[in-house]
């Protein structure tokens, strides 16, 4: 017992202070677009061998609901069209506000009442609905020591009955669809629901497939999009907070330009 | 290279249904393991049942191919019950039914689709409806089921478990996944490339670059381009610090399941340090984008290997001291010892493999037996423990973190060079004269992983197969609970920690 006490105290506070720094490189975070993807030809380079069709090289736009942060196109124009940061605040939102390229909507926030409402106290409950268990382990590390979401009166509870929203990782296999919809008829209104990771947002990798339906949005209405392959923990942290108004500090890189728009110069 | 290996389909024609009998009788009682079984349709109605066995000698790996009727079978389960859950997906896939299986539940395909729906199966006419799902039913005084799932109470995936118990103890678990079909291996066809590769990455989000090895030496033997020996030591450096990751996290996770929060609050966070690792080795936790098809990505070349092998120490070192005292505390060995015992007989017939396998005595590990290249100079220490329960799970793998330590220090002493060459555009696939089946073998963290491709003479992949070890393993478990109360079920199912993606694909 002496030992585990001794343990503790040697190891120290290691929960990791708001707002987050730059991830060490190479971490493939925000994506920045450049003069060359927006007027040259790193579009049409990036987006022949983009698997998950992300870019769409027409409008010229990069779609973080459809990314996988592969780094394929990265290394297919050299970095000269598109250039992964290693910052963790990506876009968070609706579907609109995930696109690269074009001019956002105004970033949504919690309604009033659902901010005044379950801004202070959040309960999840989790489904993952056919994820590859990546999305959920990040989900999961969110409670760990470093990143504790539980300091924000943020926690994951074992029933929808207990919840005030869900938190839903996979395209939804149509094996899940069924189980999904009654844990969500569960949650008592007013609910949220988060849907983390390109396959819930877009069906990822796995989007046409016979056996999912291409996201949360095809089966339940969604609040609030994260976006990642999975999104890492402080994204995760950093987009449920900020749609509540509650993360101090740094915005998302909107992939202006290269140029400082990652915030790639800024200190961990 | 030992594990990769390829036979050329076109110089050996399928032989009777009978020959592939006894050819599984023979390598079971030969020492040999099952790897791979499974079915294929070459052409419209023609169906071909595929067996890969292996592991008794050096890099031993041996193919059978057979004829079978397109509505059914006779089981193989009397001679290899290792194909058990083999038969059961080649009857969800093509529909074509295995005469004689003890267990003739769907394993993935529940109420609601199609009865007649075979996803890998042509145009042609399938050989019946999909039979419904029927629980087993214990009968007897005192007997109650308790269901639960699909959906969890954890932050864990979908899958419904169904207790019948007297008392406390239980009697039988069943186990019904499918939850997570995503319909991998339909996406898996067609053009070898990076889309193999990408979607290895997400058969199991955990074991990324296990599947991803598997994948990209497959694709490369393929292509005919191997990756360079700078590559394949940052691969196995990668496999290394996921096998020490996912086993410190299966640490934390048993600790929160006996409420001991040291163990729990410790390994949670030497878990993360070992994410971010890999995620410096490969820019993602789960070390996703580090694979190419030739090579690796090329942000990888920044490692430096001395850098590597220090921060390892440092990492080996906390792990030391936290298990030790999680593995020295009576209130935890009390716990585990004896909790969940899978005996090694049992773990034998079911072909139960890796960690789970080896804490029941199974001396099987494919960093050994298949060699991958850098595991080829000198192979890790492999842990094997008798005991089967538990605790015996737990010691492995913290045993097996201490190995990967000690293996991948002296790796990385001489890592050869980074090539500056970009890998990420291969040649076209060099084909192989005529149909020829790739088998790729490699070691996750969970245990062995096998991917297999049939490549037609076009060089297009009509068949890809992918064999996750929890597939292996679910039906371990469920005779590892048996006679278990039901409140060390969550501790049971912790000590195999098993993907319910990499099973249902």
């Amino acid at each position: 017992m002496f030992e585990s006490v001794i343990g503790r105290k040697r190891t120290g506070c290691v929960t990791a202070p708001l707002p987050f720094g730059d991830l060490p490189a190479p971490f493939r975070g925000a994506p920045a677009i450049g003069p060359e993807f927006s007027g040259g030809a790193a579009a049409e380079i990036c987006a022949r061998v983009c698997e998950t069709r992300a870019i769409d090289p027409v409008s010229r736009t990069v779609d973080l609901g459809r990314c996988i942060f592969c780094g394929l196109c990265e290394e297919a124009c050299r970095g000269k069209g598109i250039r992964f940061s290693s910052d963790p605040h990506l876009p968070c939102g609706t579907k609109e506000h995930l696109i690269l390229g074009a001019t956002p909507p105004p970033l949504p926030k919690a309604d009033r009442t659902l901010a005044s409402l379950l801004g202070g106290s959040l309960h999840l409950r989790e489904v993952s609905a056919g994820g590859c268990n990546g999305c959920d382990l990040e989900v999961q590390a969110t409670g760990n020591p470093v990143f504790d979401l539980q300091r924000f009166g943020i926690d994951f509870v074992a029933s929808p009955r207990h919840a005030d929203g869900l938190l839903v990782t996979g395209p939804v296999t149509r094996n899940m669809r069924e189980a999904l919809i009654k844990t969500y008829e569960a949650v008592a209104e007013p609910r949220l629901v988060i849907a983390i990771g390109a396959c819930a947002i877009s069906g990822g990798i796995f989007r046409g497939s016979y056996a999912v339906e291409d996201g949360v949005g095809e089966v339940i209405p969604v609040d609030l999009y994260i976006p990642g392959c999975p999104p890492h923990p402080s994204t995760i942290l950093y987009g449920i907070l900020d749609f509540f108004g509650r993360y101090p500090g740094r915005k998302p890189s909107r992939g202006g330009s290269l140029h400082g728009a990652g915030g790639e110069e800024e200190s961990a | 290279m030992s594990c990769v290996h390829a036979f050329d389909l076109s110089a050996h024609p399928p032989r009777p249904e009978e020959d592939l009998r006894s050819f599984l009788r023979e390598q079971t009682a030969g020492g040999d393991r099952l790897l791979v079984f499974f079915a294929e349709e070459p052409s419209p109605g023609r169906i071909l049942l595929h067996a890969v066995s292996g592991g008794s000698g050096p890099g031993r790996c041996v193919h059978a191919c057979a004829e079978a009727s397109p509505r059914s079978f006779r089981t193989f389960t009397d001679v290899c019950p290792g194909t058990h859950w083999f038969e059961r997906e080649i009857y969800d896939m093509f529909g074509i039914v295995p005469e004689g299986h003890p267990e003739s539940n769907p394993l993935r395909f529940h109420e609601g689709w199609p009865k007649g729906f075979f996803p890998l199966r042509g145009a042609g006419p399938a050989s019946e409806q999909r039979r419904g799902y029927r629980f087993l039913r214990i009968r007897g005084e005192g007997i109650h089921e308790v269901a639960v799932g699909p959906v969890h109470a954890g932050i864990i995936e979908p899958g419904h478990f169904r207790f019948s118990c007297a008392g406390e103890t239980i009697q039988n678990l069943e186990i019904r996944l499918g939850y997570q079909h995503k319909g991998t291996e339909s996406l898996l066809r067609g053009k070898p490339g990076m889309r193999q590769v990408l979607l290895s990455e997400s058969i199991s989000g955990d074991t990324a670059v296990g599947h991803s090895n598997a994948c990209a030496r497959l694709l490369e033997r393929i292509a005919g381009t191997p990756a360079g020996f700078w590559a394949e030591t940052c691969r196995s450096a990668a496999l290394e610090i996921e096998r020490i990751a996912n086993h410190c996290g299966d640490l934390g996770g048993l600790s929160t399941d006996i409420g001991y929060l040291f163990g729990a609050a410790h390994f949670a966070r030497l878990r993360g340090t070992a994410l971010n690792l890999l995620m410096r080795l490969s820019g993602s936790r789960f070390g996703r984008g580090l694979n190419r098809v030739g090579g690796i990505g090329p942000r990888v070349p920044g490692i430096d290997p001395g850098a590597l092998s220090a921060e390892l120490r440092a990492l080996l070192a906390e792990i030391e001291k936290a298990g030790e005292i999680l593995l020295d505390a009576p209130s935890v060995v009390s716990r585990m010892e004896g909790t969940g015992r899978l005996l090694p007989h049992t773990a034998e017939t079911l072909q139960v493999v890796g960690v789970a396998g080896r804490a029941s005595g199974r001396d099987i590990d494919a960093r050994r037996d298949f060699a991958p290249p850098r595991f080829a100079e000198r192979p890790p220490k492999v842990v094997v423990a008798a005991e089967g329960d538990v605790l015996a799970r737990a010691r492995v793998r913290y045993e097996e973190m201490r190995s990967s330590c000690a293996w991948l220090s002296a790796a990385l002493a001489s890592p050869g060079a980074p090539d500056e060459t970009s890998p990420s555009r291969p040649g076209p696939p060099s084909a192989p004269g005529g149909r020829a089946l790739f088998v790729s073998i490699e070691e996750g963290w969970r245990g062995e992983i096998v991917h297999a491709a049939i490549v037609e003479a076009g060089g297009d992949i009509a068949r890809y197969k992918v064999v996750d070890p929890s597939f292996r393993n679910w039906p371990g478990l469920a005779f590892a609970v048996r006679r278990n109360v039901i409140s060390d079920f969550p501790l049971c199912n912790k000590s195999f920690n098993l993907s319910y993606s990499g099973a249902d694909l």
